[in-house]
């Protein structure tokens, strides 16, 4: 077996028992899902599942309703909304007409029970001042809008999706893939700077030479990256197998194809590769792993750039800034995949991102092996930028 | 046969002579010493010869071979800085290092542990070892590939005496299978024992190479060991003197006559041994590196 061969399965075989790996590989998106599941129990506690029982004074004479109670004199609805028997009543003044001021009362203050109310209280009225208006006109003013989106461009017309889903999915989608990256790339700096602290590195490069050193770490972790995205493939798939709400929501909201997929795993592999050479190369100029993570968090931050203006990306994908985002090498593998998902992206767009990503990951990796083979057993001096371009033209 | 051949070897680091037109060769089966002060360059050379860093000019052949990856494999290392994985166990880090040096060390690692006295911590992880037993495990780290050539960076630092005399007993035994070994110490006494010849570097510069007796017998019959009682005063006619307690090793200057010195000797203390000797290692090195 090849030496890199050896290094890639020990990082493997080392990395994928870590605690690190399996909290980040299962527990965040527990974790994701968890907080969600609390958060829909909670809104649904919010809005009450329990029922409104809702009164009302009307001083125009113009309101009846069959399924709250009317009351004629307010001091008789606040004694039965004190004794719980309503949880609101509302006052229609006898200027409403002129105004559209309803006042309510509720037992507590509760924001979206409040938005709950205020629509039946809507509906109500819109019942009783259109009375006389056919059903069709009611439920028109009731909501006026279906609107559908259609884009038109050379490969002709193509219905485009709204709505909440159309923002969350592809968001977590690139929240996971992102993590995958990073997750790989900073087993890599802890990798490579544990090494360097131990001193085992030496003996290291006394067998192997530098450039195999980092292919195997390099492969053997993006191979850890990419099982990790496998498995949330495979959870997600569980997902939408056992419940079909949530096929609907991805075969009908998100552009998740073959291709996309393909495309995905490509932009994986480059942007992975990217951040892991400069992670190897951080490793090799760091002094101390503190040191080692602030710098490596220079490199993060714009990794994670596209997941700060997620809802920029998704909201207008085709924008000046979305496009630029989906073709800077830093950023493209989380953009593309983000503006992919929620649009058609032309193919040269993916092609000019694609070859950007693949040309800056062979330089990238380039000059990391020269660094990391000039500094890395320089302990306890980190060289200047002057020295870095000094080892990268010399080597 | 030569193992090492290394000529007009340099590298700089930042401007900076820190080795400077090297050249020496090492012998199939020699037990060869690279000695210098600290700073001198000695882990440079041996980094070049590990190929772990590249020589701005000059060669290195290893075994008459220009050096390639395949080189790697029959060189054992023990480095200066020492270090192993943790979270591994002993066996799992030889079987790894081992693999490296592509061997399937798995046997080899079990005969060494229990050749080193660890085979009963063979499934311990790093860890949970003594800095003693780990410094073990890297010894047997560097011969795990039982290699041709063993390069071995201060091999005593750290070791009590318990286990510097196992690691010593090792390196006789190595040599007498006929491994060609390279050490790089401080301890001269322990390069003149098991020595037979020895390369010099201070500043960057070769300045000893050669047998330890000639090398010796090059700075001349100028030196007197003594075994005594009591204490040791100026002497008329020695230049220094060495004093470890009840040993001391004088230097004459130049002309002095050792009976008279004997003579002095034996009114100031109990004299139980003199011997008219060549100087020590220890005591050329200092000369060497102070430029008397």
């Amino acid at each position: 077996m090849s030496k890199w061969r050896i290094i890639a399965k020990h990082e493997y075989m080392t990395n994928i028992k870590r605690k690190e790996f399996l909290f980040i590989t299962f527990g965040f998106p527990l974790f994701l899902f968890l907080i969600m599941g609390i958060s829909f129990v909670f809104l649904g506690g919010l809005t009450g599942n329990g029922e409104n029982k809702i009164g009302y004074i009307d001083r125009t004479g113009l309101f009846e309703s069959s399924n709250m109670t009317k009351y004629a004199d307010e001091e008789l609805a606040r004694k039965d909304l004190l004794d719980n028997k309503l949880t609101n009543y509302f006052v229609v003044p006898e200027n409403y007409t002129a105004t559209g001021k309803i006042i309510i009362y509720s037992s507590r203050n509760n924001l979206a029970n409040n938005m709950k109310i205020e629509d039946k209280i809507r509906d109500f009225l819109i019942d009783n001042l259109l009375k006389n208006e056919p059903s069709y006109i009611i439920q028109r003013v009731k909501n006026p809008v279906e609107s559908e989106y259609f884009t038109i461009n050379e490969n002709g017309v193509k219905k485009e999706e709204t709505g909440f889903t159309i923002i969350v999915l592809p968001i977590a989608f690139s929240l996971l893939f992102t993590l995958s990256i990073f997750t790989s790339s900073s087993f890599l700096l802890q990798s490579v700077i544990e090494e360097k602290e131990n001193r085992i590195m030496e003996v290291i490069l006394s067998s192997v030479s530098h450039k195999d050193f980092l292919k195997g770490k390099i492969i053997g972790l993006g191979a850890l990256g990419l099982t990790q995205i496998m498995i949330y493939l495979i959870v997600a798939a569980g997902i939408i197998l056992i419940n079909p709400l949530a096929l609907y929501l991805i075969v009908s909201q998100i552009h998740i194809s073959i291709p996309l997929l393909a495309a995905g795993i490509i932009y994986f592999i480059l942007g992975y590769i990217v951040f892991a050479s400069i992670m190897a190369g951080v490793g090799a100029v760091a002094t101390t792993s503190r040191e080692a993570q602030q710098l490596a968090g220079i490199f993060s931050v714009a990794g994670a750039f596209p997941l700060m203006f997620s809802q920029f990306i998704t909201l207008d994908p085709n924008g000046s800034f979305s496009k630029i985002l989906s073709i800077f090498p830093l950023t493209s593998s989380t953009a593309m995949i983000m503006r992919a998902s929620v649009t058609d992206v032309p193919l040269y767009e993916f092609m000019i991102s694609i070859l950007l990503l693949a040309v800056s990951a062979y330089f990238i990796v380039e000059i990391s092996v020269r660094i990391f083979r000039a500094s890395l057993l320089i302990y306890g001096k980190k060289p200047t930028i002057q020295e870095l371009i000094k080892y990268v033209r010399q080597n | 046969m030569r193992t090492v051949n290394v000529s007009h070897l340099s590298k700089s680091f930042n401007g900076q002579n820190v080795v400077n037109d090297i050249s020496f060769d090492i012998s199939k089966g020699e037990v060869f010493g690279l000695i210098g002060p600290n700073g001198a360059g000695k882990t440079t050379i041996i980094r070049m010869l590990l190929d772990i860093i590249r020589p701005d000019s000059g060669e290195i052949r290893i075994l008459d071979d220009r050096f390639s990856e395949e080189t790697k494999n029959i060189i054992g290392y023990l480095p200066e800085e020492r270090g192993l994985y943790k979270k591994l166990t002993v066996i799992e880090t030889l079987v790894y290092l081992g693999s490296l040096k592509d061997r399937d060390s798995g046997q080899r690692a079990i005969m060494l542990l229990e050749k080193m006295g660890m085979l009963s911590h063979k499934d311990k992880k790093i860890s949970e070892l003594s800095k003693g037993m780990q410094q073990k495990i890297q010894v047997i780290a560097a011969i795990i590939n039982n290699p041709e050539f063993i390069i071995l960076d201060e091999p005593f630092s750290g070791l009590d005496p318990v286990n510097m005399k196992l690691v010593k007993d090792l390196i006789i035994e190595l040599g007498t299978e006929g491994k060609t070994i390279l050490i790089s110490t401080h301890m001269m006494d322990q390069v003149e024992r098991m020595c037979g010849r020895i390369f010099m570097i201070h500043k960057g510069e070769g300045v000893l190479y050669g047998s330890i007796d000639e090398i010796k017998a090059s700075y001349g019959k100028n030196t007197v060991l003594i075994e005594f009682e009591g204490e040791l005063k100026n002497i008329k006619g020695v230049k220094k003197i060495n004093n470890s307690g009840n040993y001391a090793e004088l230097i004459l200057e130049p002309g002095a006559d050792a009976g008279d010195v004997l003579r002095l000797l034996a009114s100031m203390v109990r004299v139980n041994k003199f011997e008219i000797s060549m100087p020590s290692l220890n005591e050329i090195f200092i000369r060497v590196v102070e430029g008397t």
